[in-house]
C-alpha cells in the first residue's frame, strides 16, 4: 500500500552535506522528522544549524547530532533518544551515508608520499561498511524497525570499478553491499526492507576528497547517457519514492541511480542530448 | 540535542585533559604521556583526529580550525592550543 511520509521518522547518518543532506531535505519536504547524526569541526556548524532551520521551516522535527556514527558510545546515546521522540512508532527511514574513509593506494605510487595501514583499511571499512550491521542490530533489538521499515545505505560504482586512491573505499562499499543482502534477509521475516542505492558520479564534499576527482567529473558528464552528473536530489527522490510504501517486497537490492551511468560504455554517449531532452532535474 | 554546547565551560587540567584523550584513544592514561606521539606512538588515524577534534570543541567549548587539528600531535599541544584559545575568550 502506498503510504505518506508525513509524520513518520527518519534517521540519517551523514545528514550535514551532499547526499545525506539532500535526502534530509526531501523528506522533511514530504512532512518526515529527521534525526541527523553528523561529524564535523566547529567550523560546520553553521551550516548545520541552517539545515535544522531549513527543515523545521517544513513543520517537522529535526534534531542534529554531532558524533562518530561509527563509535559505539554514539549509538548507545542515540538509541535512547530516538525511542522518546519516535514514541513506539519507530524509524520508518534510516540512512547510512557515511563518507570517511582513507583515499591513499595500497602500494607506493606517486605522488601519494605513503600507502594505506592496516588501521587506515580497518578503519574505512569499519566506518563505511561494518557500522551498518551495528545500527540495524541495535535499531532492531530497540524494536524501532517496525514492519514497512526501510533502510538505505549508499554504494557507488566502485563496488566494481577502481580508482587510483579508492581502494579501501571500494573494499567498504563491496562489503556495504554484502551487509544489505544479508540484513535483508535477515530482517525479511520482520518486513524490513534493506537496500543499497547506487548514486552514479555525484559532485559532493566526499567526492571533491578523491584527489583524481578532476578527471572523472570531467569526463562524467559526457559518460552518462543522460548528458548530466547525478545530483544529491536524485539520490533523495528515489529514497522519498521507494519509502512510500509498507511493502518490504523490494529488498536486498542494488538500485542504480546513475541515469544509466554504469551501464554506458565509456565515450560512446557523448553526442549532444536533443534540445528539450535534457533529462530533467535539475 | 542539536548543540552540545550546554556544558558549561569547563577550566583546563592537564590530568582531566589527559584523562579524555586516553578516554577517546582507547588506551591507558599512562600512555598518554606530555609528548607521546598522536600517530606515532598511539595509532591515531584520521577518524580518531576528528574524534580528538569535536571532543575537545565539545568539552571547552572552543572551535578548532583545521590547520590547528591537524597540528595536535601530542598532549603537551592540545594543552597549549586550549589554554591559548580559553585565554582568548576570558581577555577583552
Amino acid at each position: 500500500m502506498i503510504i505518506p511520509l508525513e509524520g513518520r521518522w527518519a534517521l540519517i547518518l551523514g545528514a550535514s552535506s551532499g547526499i545525506g543532506r539532500a535526502i534530509a531535505t526531501a523528506l522533511a519536504q514530504e512532512g518526515a522528522n529527521i534525526v541527523g547524526l553528523h561529524f564535523d569541526t566547529g567550523d560546520r556548524a553553521a551550516s548545520v544549524a541552517e539545515l535544522a532551520g531549513k527543515l523545521r521551516g517544513y513543520g517537522v522535527e529535526a534534531h542534529f547530532e554531532n558524533a562518530n556514527a561509527a563509535s559505539p558510545a554514539t549509538r548507545a546515546k542515540l538509541i535512547p533518544r530516538l525511542l522518546e521522540l519516535t514514541g513506539g512508532e519507530g524509524v520508518h527511514i534510516t540512512v547510512h551515508s557515511l563518507a570517511f574513509g582513507t583515499l591513499v593506494p595500497y602500494l607506493p605510487r606517486e605522488p601519494w608520499p605513503a600507502s594505506i595501514t592496516k588501521r587506515q583499511l580497518e578503519m574505512t571499512v569499519d566506518v563505511m561498511a561494518h557500522s551498518l550491521v551495528y545500527w540495524v542490530q541495535d535499531l532492531h533489538a530497540a524494536e524501532l524497525l517496525r514492519p514497512g521499515a526501510k533502510v538505505y545505505a549508499l554504494t557507488s560504482a566502485g563496488t566494481v570499478q577502481a580508482l587510483p586512491s579508492y581502494g579501501a573505499v571500494s573494499a567498504a562499499k563491496v562489503a556495504l553491499e554484502a551487509h544489505v543482502r544479508q540484513l535483508a534477509c535477515e530482517l525479511a521475516p520482520y518486513r524490513v526492507a534493506v537496500n543499497a542505492l547506487r548514486a552514479g558520479v555525484t559532485v559532493t564534499p566526499a567526492l571533491q576528497r578523491i584527489p583524481e576527482s578532476a578527471d572523472f567529473v570531467a569526463r562524467g558528464e559526457a559518460n552518462n547517457p543522460h548528458g548530466r552528473l547525478t545530483v544529491p536530489e536524485d539520490v533523495a527522490e528515489a529514497v522519498t519514492l521507494l519509502s512510500r510504501t509498507d511493502s518490504s517486497w523490494i529488498t536486498g537490492n542494488t538500485i542504480g541511480v546513475d541515469g544509466g551511468e554504469l551501464h554506458a560504455a565509456a565515450g560512446a554517449w557523448s553526442r549532444p542530448v536533443p534540445a528539450g531532452h535534457e533529462g530533467g532535474m535539475p | 540535542m542539536t548543540e552540545q554546547l550546554s556544558t558549561p565551560t569547563r577550566p583546563l587540567d592537564k590530568e582531566e585533559l589527559r584523562a579524555l584523550l586516553a578516554q577517546i584513544l582507547d588506551v591507558d592514561v599512562a600512555e598518554v604521556t606530555d609528548t607521546a606521539h598522536f600517530v606515532d606512538e598511539l595509532e591515531v588515524d584520521s577518524l580518531m583526529a576528528l574524534e580528538i577534534a569535536v571532543q575537545l570543541e565539545q568539552t571547552y567549548q572552543v572551535k578548532l580550525g583545521e590547520k590547528e587539528t591537524v597540528a595536535l600531535k601530542s598532549l603537551d599541544d592540545a594543552y597549549e592550543l586550549l589554554s591559548a584559545k580559553l585565554a582568548d575568550r576570558v581577555s577583552p
